[in-house]
């Protein structure tokens, strides 16, 4: 070999068909899967059959920082069946405040190497598929293919336009979220069925920069934002935080819900 | 003869403001138009081009809110 490929890689030994049960939705957990989804299958909303369609499902996880730790994390443990992660950045000795994935002798390393390692020990069953690439208007449509959900762990409004355009044109849900030093706030946008990324912030500028934040406040945010895209994932889809915006302070430990109407004047669904 | 008053809450504290005060005239008034913010009227979210339309009534709640576009 003598050019290394650039393409999506998958790292995880793939599994025989024999050992997996058919997916005709009437076929059984394999045994281990049962027991490692043991305390969730055993929700009513979850069972067998919710855990198998989490095991069917696609998601593309856009950032590896502090949302995005915690969102890949804790959609790996939660077993989806695909995880396309996502990020152009390079680990930094200030990204391991918040930045759970990424770890003191990571420093360095691509962040999606760094996290794809740890999400693989985590739970083997996911098939991961890094790509160390900037989220961009030339690269959104290849990240989404085969996707079911657009999952936000971006730090940035840049990138967040993207995957807002790149969600109304394939009608893909995008769950949003971002945060600054306690506080955060998140959205579940749908297109056709709730105002858009771009209805609220469009007349908003570049933003500060590096804004001070909480490992904590990352904790909440992106649990918060998995807790989302798994209901989603689930087809609970009559409880899922639209047409809201989530404010969440942790100061004051307030969480308050802020009703979103349609924007006639958003340059980009109105 | 004194500008009538209507008293709101904004960002949790009692404020006495002039009765024809609108979401702009406010943000102008609390020196806020440099920031980027987010307007909660009542529980909803305003967008910017109603800050100029939206007048005030008294008992109103009104939230200033800074963004969060940090991950
Ligand atoms: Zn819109």
């Amino acid at each position: 070999m003598t050019s290394p490929h650039p393409g999506p890689k998958s790292v995880r030994t793939v599994d025989t068909d024999s050992d997996k049960g058919k997916t005709d939705g009437k076929s059984m957990l394999r045994q281990k899967d049962r027991e490692r989804y043991q305390r969730q299958i055993g929700l009513p909303e979850i069972g067998e059959q919710g855990q198998k369609r989490l095991g069917r499902s696609r998601v593309l996880l856009a950032g590896l920082g502090g949302l995005g730790s915690v969102l890949a994390a804790s959609l790996c443990a939660a077993g989806v069946g695909f995880l396309r992660i996502a990020d152009r950045d390079r680990v930094e000795l200030s990204n391991l405040n918040r930045q759970i994935l990424h770890w003191t002798a990571d420093i360095g390393r691509e962040k999606t190497v760094s996290a794809g390692e740890k999400l693989a020990a985590f739970n083997p069953e996911v098939v991961l598929e890094p790509r160390q690439i900037a989220i961009a208007e030339d690269t959104v449509q290849e990240l989404l293919r085969d996707c079911q959900i657009i999952v936000d762990g971006t730090d940035n409004l840049e990138s967040r336009r993207v995957l807002n355009r790149a969600s109304l044109k394939t009608g893909l849900p995008f769950i949003h979220g971002g945060i600054n030093g306690f506080n955060g706030m998140l959205s579940t946008f749908i297109p056709g069925r709730t105002p858009c990324f771009e209805c609220l912030f469009s007349e908003f500028g570049g933003g500060s920069g590096c804004p001070s934040v909480l490992g904590a406040t990352a904790g909440i945010v992106g649990s918060l934002q998995s807790l989302e895209a798994l209901k989603y994932l689930l087809g609970m889809h009559a409880e899922l935080l639209t047409g809201r915006l989530l404010i969440v302070q942790g100061r004051s430990m307030t969480f308050r819900k802020i009703r979103l109407e349609p924007n006639p004047a958003c340059p980009e669904c109105g | 003869m004194m500008t009538a008053t209507i008293h709101i809450t904004l960002n949790g504290f009692e404020e006495a403001v002039v009765s024809e005060a609108t979401i702009a005239s406010l943000i102008r008034d609390f020196n806020e138009q440099d920031s980027d913010l987010i307007v909660e009227h009542n529980g909803c979210f305003v967008y910017p081009a109603e800050y100029g339309k939206r007048v005030l009534q008294d008992g109103d709640r009104l939230e200033f809110i800074n963004p969060n576009f940090g991950g």
